[in-house]
């Protein structure tokens, strides 16, 4: 920072991207690795892989019902969301983002009705909590292999097309050089993934699964996750040193000189070497590994988000922001983790978790 | 303390006097405005210079453009951004630089892409403006001005941003920062109008007009003239301490 120039008058422009938007991109983000979690499993039928897919199936479900609220909840004016439909402009990458939500979500609740069919018409029969309504909505549990193929396709589809405006709709931005790096992308889709086999593991400690195996496996994702972000970290720092890319270079110099950044940096790779540290060293850690592996993802996108947000474009230093208790800071972040809670309960009680986490399938 | 009532006060000005002194704004501006100003039609291409030799940093344009455009307390469409610059060899250690800053109305404008309903669009006359009626208030138009020159307004909860005083100019007057401005340092005029103040002020400067951030491609429609390198971008300098939005909650 020079000293030379002193800052005496200018306007500090506030966080206008709030919280919210960080759960929604944290929420989505977790949804679309979460569904692929659940393929092997669920649709390729890989053996081992049973209990985890059908239980990161149901963290898709969960984080993908939570997330487009916490999207409405961004918007100025929620009221109007209906515009996104009726003005579709090709040239927005978040107009885009309005029809492909729809589409994954759609392909999603599909795939999971006719994934836990059989499931929930075995919850009808055994006359648990809201049995009735369990049986209901098996609507007589048949398998139907072709049609879960179709809605499996659909959800991917739906999947990559979020994971690409998600990742674009930053990218884009050229007049934030930290958003504007063809790495951010990557960083996100990595970091999503790393999250949901993080939810994962977390919803198999709650199942009571002691399956090791299962936690082994969970456990080599995320080595692999890991190894990844730190590969991907690596590039864009080293791009961005090296002057290789003007791009990652001028993204660098924007937020080097910051103490906060620094320490930022060094808890970011701290912590993904102490996840996958552990989860090479010691697999069974489950739930410590999973709770690192979320943490990593929210701060990741917080940073980017808040952070990024944190730069002047025009003045000099920084912005400095203070998380607000109300709806618009603390109390924002607070409900959504609530209605997650409230959607987890809801579907645990149609689907009890126990249920799901049994590692054979259900022979209906 | 007992007020008068101002309505029915003797001080009230008579019909007559309020007319004459409504008529003062478009006298002003038919003087100072170039000709062409005084409507917007077909052909007419807006654009402010900006001489940073003149600005004095008095900020009446900063209070004019709040007052004209009821902008909310804590935001502003405009202002003069003013910097402490420590000077070498000069018998004293530091001087002042001042540079007004509002949206640079550019001819290739970032914000207009990314707005996800089209409520944001450049006008035939280069004015570019927010369809309030359509905008959502997500704000991604404010992440992609990379001149800071947008933000969310609170009492309307929709984008809000520097509009040239559109709605002034279309009634033949000139933006209030123009007309405010003591030193005479916004020019505004018609870039198609080679007659114009703001045309022939261009030509005469001709390669010491500069604009802001050249290397994003906006083209804007705000130039300067005076425009310290040191200032085309983001500043590297250190911050002030007063944060607008702090200090009114």
């Amino acid at each position: 920072m020079s000293t030379a120039i002193v800052e005496t008058i200018n306007v500090t422009r506030e966080i206008a991207w709030l919280p919210w938007a960080v759960s929604y991109f944290f929420l989505i983000g977790l949804s679309c690795g979460a569904f692929l979690l659940s393929l092997p499993g669920v649709l390729l039928q890989r053996p081992g892989w049973e209990a985890i897919s059908r239980l990161a199936l149901l963290a898709a479900l969960v984080c993908g019902l939570t997330a487009p609220v916490a999207l409405l909840a961004d918007l100025h004016q929620p009221g109007r969301f209906w515009h996104f439909y009726a003005y579709f402009t090709p040239s927005s990458w978040m107009s885009w983002g309005a029809f492909f939500i729809p589409v994954y979500l759609g392909g999603l609740l599909v795939y999971a009705w006719l994934a836990f069919r059989p499931l929930l018409a075995e919850h009808g029969r055994s006359g648990g909590r809201l049995a009735r309504l369990a049986a209901l909505l098996a609507c007589g549990g048949l398998e139907s292999r072709r049609a879960l193929i179709g809605a499996a396709a659909l959800a991917f589809a739906g999947a990559a097309l979020v994971a690409l405006y998600t990742g674009a709709e930053l990218m884009v931005v050229r007049a934030r050089p930290l958003w504007h790096t063809p790495l951010l992308p990557v960083q996100l889709a990595i970091t999503a993934l790393a999250g949901a086999v993080g939810l994962t593991l977390l919803l198999k400690r709650l199942a009571g699964d002691a399956d090791a195996s299962a936690t082994a496996r969970l456990a080599r994702t995320l080595v692999a996750t890991q190894c990844a972000a730190l590969a991907v970290g690596a590039l864009w720092l080293l791009l961005g040193l090296g002057g290789l890319s003007a791009v990652h270079a001028e993204a660098l110099a924007e937020v080097a000189p910051s103490a906060n950044w620094q320490l930022a940096a060094l808890w970011a790779a701290g912590a993904t070497v102490a996840t996958l540290l552990l989860a090479w060293k010691r697999p069974a850690s489950g739930v410590l590994i999973g709770l690192l592996a979320l943490h990593s993802a929210w701060m990741m996108r917080w940073s980017i988000f808040i952070g990024g947000q944190e730069v002047p474009k025009t003045g000099a230093g920084y912005y400095s922001y203070q998380l607000p208790l109300g709806p618009e800071g603390l109390m924002g972040i607070v409900g959504t983790a609530g209605l997650w809670v409230f959607v987890f309960i809801l579907l645990t009680t149609v689907l009890p978790l126990d249920r799901l986490a049994t590692r054979t399938r259900s022979s209906h | 303390m007992k007020h008068p009532d101002l309505t029915h006060s003797s001080a009230a000005p008579s019909p007559s006097r309020r007319a004459f002194l409504r008529g003062i704004p478009v006298l002003t501006a038919a003087i100072a405005a170039p000709a062409p100003a005084l409507a917007a039609s077909a052909g007419h291409h807006w654009a402010m210079l900006v001489d940073v030799r003149r600005c004095i940093g008095c900020q009446a344009c900063t209070v004019s453009c709040m007052q004209e455009n009821a902008v909310p307390e804590g935001s502003f469409r405009t202002v003069v951004s003013t910097y402490s610059v420590a000077l070498e060899g000069e018998r004293q250690p530091a001087g002042t630089y001042v540079l007004p800053r509002l949206c640079n109305h550019c001819d290739n404008p970032p914000c207009v892409p990314v707005c996800p309903v089209g409520a944001t669009f450049k006008r035939a006359d280069g004015v570019v403006l927010v369809n309030s009626e359509r905008c959502v208030g997500c704000a991604y138009c404010v992440q992609a001005c990379p001149y800071d020159a947008r933000f969310i307004n609170h009492d309307t909860n929709k984008a809000d941003k520097c509009t040239f005083c559109a709605h002034r100019v279309d009634a033949g007057l000139l933006p209030a920062c123009v007309e405010t401005c003591v030193g005479g340092a916004r020019v505004f005029g018609d870039l198609n109008d080679p007659d114009s103040e703001l045309r022939r002020r261009l030509d005469a400067a001709a390669g010491q007009v500069k604009v802001l951030k050249p290397a994003q491609n906006t083209d804007p429609q705000v130039f300067y003239i005076g425009l310290d390198e040191r200032f085309a971008g983001k500043v590297d300098g250190q911050a002030t301490l007063w944060k607008p939005r702090a200090a009114h909650p």
